[in-house]
């Protein structure tokens, strides 16, 4: 008796994954170019987690499969590369990327088409605030939440006069008003001494930086990020910059802008970030490290962590509706909380935005790894540097 | 804003010089790209490429001999030179059939091989960042009008006037150089005088693109060195050698020295509006001289 | 010559009448990236009246395509205006946009005229890029609300075909017109035609002008398709892109850009599902057809088609 249900229940199970359609996820992001240091990541920390449920029987039986397009950073051609994934592949789930207009894009065609899209590295605070929808969920932190994290950070500094620098797109200046608009706020007395932008991939900052010496501020906020990162941290360095003024470079305590620098990095720069491999010290991440560096012989970067976690909320989310729907996964996903590397995370269910942690920290060189490493981390929970559901319900005209 | 806060004397000096440490780079790639076009009439958009490789090269050489200042030194001498042997296949394998076609096909065709480049640099160096150092001499700042500057770009701005004294040596006093500048004008004269135009030409494009290379391997402590790289400096190279005059070298410093330095005392007096200087100052000089600054052979 | 002229109408009417019944038989993906052919093939096809027929280096054509796009998106978003009126500001911006820098630029020759306005049209872009509460700055404008009877992809489609066809009709028929004539003849001998009284530098102005125009047209269908603008639709990389596809295409012929589109843009597609080295599969594909096809492809095949008919005339 107890053979036949053996066997009876192995049948079954062979038959339900032979027959259960593969959940099939769409990533479409930019995997050339100086982003693909970022989006490489995001890939391989989503992979991770997709093959240890599929080595475990997938989820609700079904396994996960997934295919990635190389949009270049461009935005038609990402679109194109969208439509494709959903029309002629028939993707349940889209996911990507790390170019805001494209994601901007994603976000309005994934209502239409009504696929769920899981933006997994563009910083417009607009995909899950203005542009949001019920199809569309922000799986890393925005311009709004990192602006909003500095601001506390830099109000409990003594600086008063400040400097604004940062990259001639979107990203710089919604980086930097958000510092600078949340600063204000909790510290009226600041004051504003001037401006600088430079292009996208400027290839020499000394310019700049001597510029902003000239003007003698208390601080700089320097409103940059990407590739152009690590060549201002090496300007920084080359003039005695950071010796000389402190500044805050959101993301500069990063490892992709870290490692490469290596022992050459400045140090005391104050930044911010969702993710560091050493950081937080917890059961959780140790195990996530380990696993990572396993399988891709690398320290994941905090792609690797938004690919984890967008990995999981999919996984969580099916298990708890129970059955392999769009809409039922969706409304499962609102107000869920799994755990992370970086402690529980909670997907907020009035915008779709998971409500990440900001480490902030300082350079500093340290004797167990080659390169600096961001000390004194100061936590600031995921609720408080998340806008308010108000301020989120009036970007959306609601 | 508060252009008169930042517009003291020491600033602008201090501004100046570094417009002109990036004169040299720009310098440097524009008037290879220059001679290029000038000789061999193919506007050469793998220049770019070749300048990236450069950089990826430079790194690679120099932290296999383990990112000293020795393998800073020897890559760059290695980098360009490796460049340009890569050039000089590409140059006797495809190039030298295709002279007498016209110049939008053979554009088209450069553009193909910056796809094949680009795909290539991906596929050897990955995705990762990559940051090299000066050696230990060249690192840090001095100070000079009471503002630091970098020791590294003191190095370029002494190179600079090595490198055109150098150009200036090979197109006026070497055999090579007097027949490229005479084919430059008129190609079919120098093949009728019983010259080998084929080798001139070869020989011209190696040093054009030796010229990248050694661009690439310049910056390459500067920068992050990255995919994509190739990007901004091919625009702006192009634009330069628009503004001096196509195929005239000393336009190409010309060009180099405008865009240098309307981009660094631009953002001393304007900072907010860098993103339009380059541009500008083409659209400026064309509407006075629509054939550039200086002489163009074409 | 009467026959290889019947030819010459069968094969486009065979694909005419092939594209207009596509929406029975095709999947929604290929109505779709038809449409996107379509559209990048009447791009360049506009470029090609400057570019084979009237030889002039027109390096940065897709400023006025983004500038087209541009122009429907922000009636359609920003005003209350019906329809049509934002249908027709796309030619009518391309077409100014077009005046504006053809001024300046036709005093000017060959490489340099192509170099300035590369310079211009990069200004035009560093606007579009950086206004942000204007025109949504490097985000761009999405989710455009196109009207509902071409919105659909269906709909989108027979919009843009109905729209590529009749705009390649007035460009042939402008080609062949006494203009077209004149045009072509300044492009083999701007000297003569000059000593003739021909105004070059108005014709080619005028040539500057019509291609705009269409280049806009060509923006709003993409408007009408993607329901999206970004400043990538104006910045240089695509106008290398388009050159590509006239040159590849066939640039002495009017339908070599078309056929390049159409090439590029499904090489672009379905190489890049195997493979994320697919800009090299693409370079060394170009670097082929240069070596072996310098008339481009449809160039190459006319020339073979001209020489059996000839041969079969004898």
């Amino acid at each position: 008796m107890k053979k036949v249900v053996l066997i009876a229940g192995m049948l079954a199970l062979i038959c339900s994954s032979a027959w259960a359609k593969a959940i099939k996820v769409g990533i479409v992001d930019c995997y050339s170019g100086p982003a693909s240091t970022y989006t490489n990541d995001v890939r391989d920390g989503f992979k991770l987690y997709v093959d240890q449920v599929n080595g475990a029987g997938g989820v609700l039986g079904t396994p996960i499969e997934f295919t990635t397009r190389d949009s270049k950073f461009k935005v038609d051609l990402g679109l194109r590369e969208a439509k494709e994934l959903i029309m002629r592949e028939g993707v349940d789930i889209l996911m990507g990327t790390i170019n805001s207009a494209l994601a901007l894009a994603l976000a309005d065609l994934s209502a239409k088409e009504k696929i769920p899209f899981f933006s997994t590295f563009s910083k417009s605070a607009k995909i899950t605030g203005e542009k949001g929808n019920r199809y569309v969920f922000g799986m890393n932190e925005n311009t709004t939440m990192a602006g909003k994290a500095a601001a506390v950070g830099l109000a409990q500094k003594p600086y008063v006069k400040y400097w604004i620098a940062g990259d001639d797109y979107e990203y710089g200046h919604a980086i930097a008003e958000g510092v600078w608009d949340n600063l204000k706020k909790l510290k009226p007395e600041v004051e504003l001494l001037g401006q600088s932008w430079w292009k996208v991939g400027e290839p020499d900052f000394t310019p700049y930086i001597t510029a902003m010496l000239a003007a003698k501020p208390d601080a700089v906020i320097i409103a940059t990020g990407g590739r152009d990162c690590v060549p201002f941290l090496k300007a920084a360095q080359a003039t005695g910059f950071n010796q000389k003024v402190p500044f805050f470079m959101h993301t500069a305590t990063e490892l992709s802008t870290l490692m490469p620098l290596g022992q050459e990095a400045p140090e005391n720069v104050i930044g911010t970030s969702n993710y560091f491999f050493y950081y937080p010290e917890t059961a959780e991440n140790k195990s996530f490290v380990e696993s990572f560096q396993s399988a891709y012989g690398r320290p994941p970067k905090v792609g690797a962590m938004y690919g984890y976690v967008t990995a999981k909320f999919i996984v969580e989310g099916y298990k708890k509706a129970g059955k392999v729907d769009t809409e039922k996964l969706i409304d499962a996903l609102e107000d869920m909380t799994v755990d992370s590397p970086v402690g529980p995370l909670t997907m907020r269910g009035g915008d779709h935005q998971v409500m990440f942690p900001m480490f902030m920290g300082i350079t500093q060189k340290v004797p167990e790894y080659d390169f600096l490493k961001a000390s004194d981390i100061v936590t600031i929970p995921g609720d408080q540097v998340m806008p308010s559901m108000d301020e989120i319900k009036a970007a959306r005209g609601q | 804003m508060d252009f008169a806060a930042n517009l003291t004397l020491s600033a602008l000096g201090q501004q100046i010089l570094v417009g002109l440490s990036r004169t040299t780079i720009l310098f440097i790639v524009a008037s290879g790209l220059s001679l290029v076009l000038g000789v061999l009439r193919i506007p050469n958009l793998a220049h770019g490429s070749l300048y990236m490789i450069g950089a990826f090269v430079t790194y690679s050489v120099a932290m296999a001999l383990g990112g000293g200042a020795f393998g800073f030194w020897l890559a760059l001498i290695v980098a360009p030179v490796l460049v340009a042997a890569v050039s000089f296949a590409v140059e006797r394998g495809i190039f030298r059939h295709l002279y007498d076609r016209e110049h939008l096909m053979l554009l088209l065709f450069t553009f193909s091989l910056t796809l094949v480049f680009n795909d290539m640099v991906k596929l050897i160096w990955g995705a990762d960042y990559r940051s090299l150092s000066p050696p230990e001499v060249l690192k840090g700042f001095v100070t000079i009008f009471g503002l630091p500057f970098p020791r590294y770009n003191l190095f370029l701005l002494m190179l600079g006037p090595v490198v055109a004294l150098g150009l200036w040596w090979l197109t006026n006093r070497t055999k090579i150089g007097k027949i490229a500048r005479a084919a430059a004008v008129d190609r079919e004269m120098v093949g009728a005088v019983g010259i080998n135009v084929s080798r001139v030409f070869s020989s011209v494009f190696v040093i054009g693109c030796f010229l990248a290379g050694l661009g690439g391997a310049l910056v390459a402590p500067t920068q992050n060195i990255t995919q994509g790289m190739d990007h901004a400096i091919i625009i702006e190279t192009f634009l330069i050698i628009i503004v001096g005059g196509l195929g005239n070298i000393w336009g190409a410093l010309l060009g180099a020295l405008i865009f240098g330095l309307t981009d660094s005392v631009g953002i001393l007096i304007c900072p907010q509006f860098a993103i339009v200087f380059p541009y500008a100052a083409v659209v400026t000089v064309l509407l006075v001289r629509p054939k550039g600054l200086l002489k163009s052979t074409w | 010559m009467t026959q290889s002229r019947f030819q010459a109408l069968v094969i486009p009417a065979v694909l005419l009448l092939a594209l207009a019944f596509l929406p029975q038989f095709g999947t929604r993906f290929y109505i779709y990236l038809v449409s996107l052919i379509l559209i990048q093939g009447l791009l360049a096809t506009s470029l090609n009246l400057l570019l084979g027929f009237g030889g002039m280096y027109q390096f940065h054509h897709a400023v006025f395509y983004g500038t087209g796009a541009y122009a429907t998106a922000l009636v359609l978003t920003k005003t209350g205006s019906p329809a049509w009126v934002a249908f027709a500001a796309a030619p009518l911006a391309g077409g100014i946009l077009s005046l504006l820098i053809g001024v300046v630029c036709v005093r000017l020759s060959k490489l340099y005229f192509g170099m300035l306005q590369i310079s211009l049209g990069s200004l035009v872009w560093t606007i579009v890029y950086r206004w942000y509460n204007f025109t949504g700055g490097d985000d761009g404008i999405h989710g455009i609300p196109v009207p509902d009877a071409i919105s659909s992809g269906v709909g989108a489609y027979y919009f843009t075909l109905a729209v590529t066809v009749v705009s390649l009709f007035i460009l042939y028929r402008i080609i062949r017109s006494p203009f077209g004539m004149t045009f072509q003849a300044v492009r083999d001998n701007p000297v003569r035609c000059e000593a003739i009284g021909v105004n070059v530098r108005v014709h080619q102005l005028i040539g500057m002008v019509i291609a705009g125009a269409f280049a806009g047209i060509a923006g709003s269908l993409f408007v009408t398709v993607e329901g999206s603008v970004f400043p990538e639709l104006m910045f240089w990389t695509l106008s290398l892109e388009i050159l590509i596809m006239c040159l590849l295409g066939g640039w002495f012929t009017f339908f070599g850009p078309m056929l390049g589109a159409a090439v590029i843009v499904s090489l672009q597609t379905f190489v890049g599902i195997y493979t994320e080295y697919w800009t090299m599969v693409l370079g060394i594909v170009l670097m082929m057809l240069i070596l072996l096809l310098p008339q481009g492809v449809l160039g190459f095949f006319m020339e073979r088609w001209i020489k059996i008919s000839r041969s079969e005339e004898n």
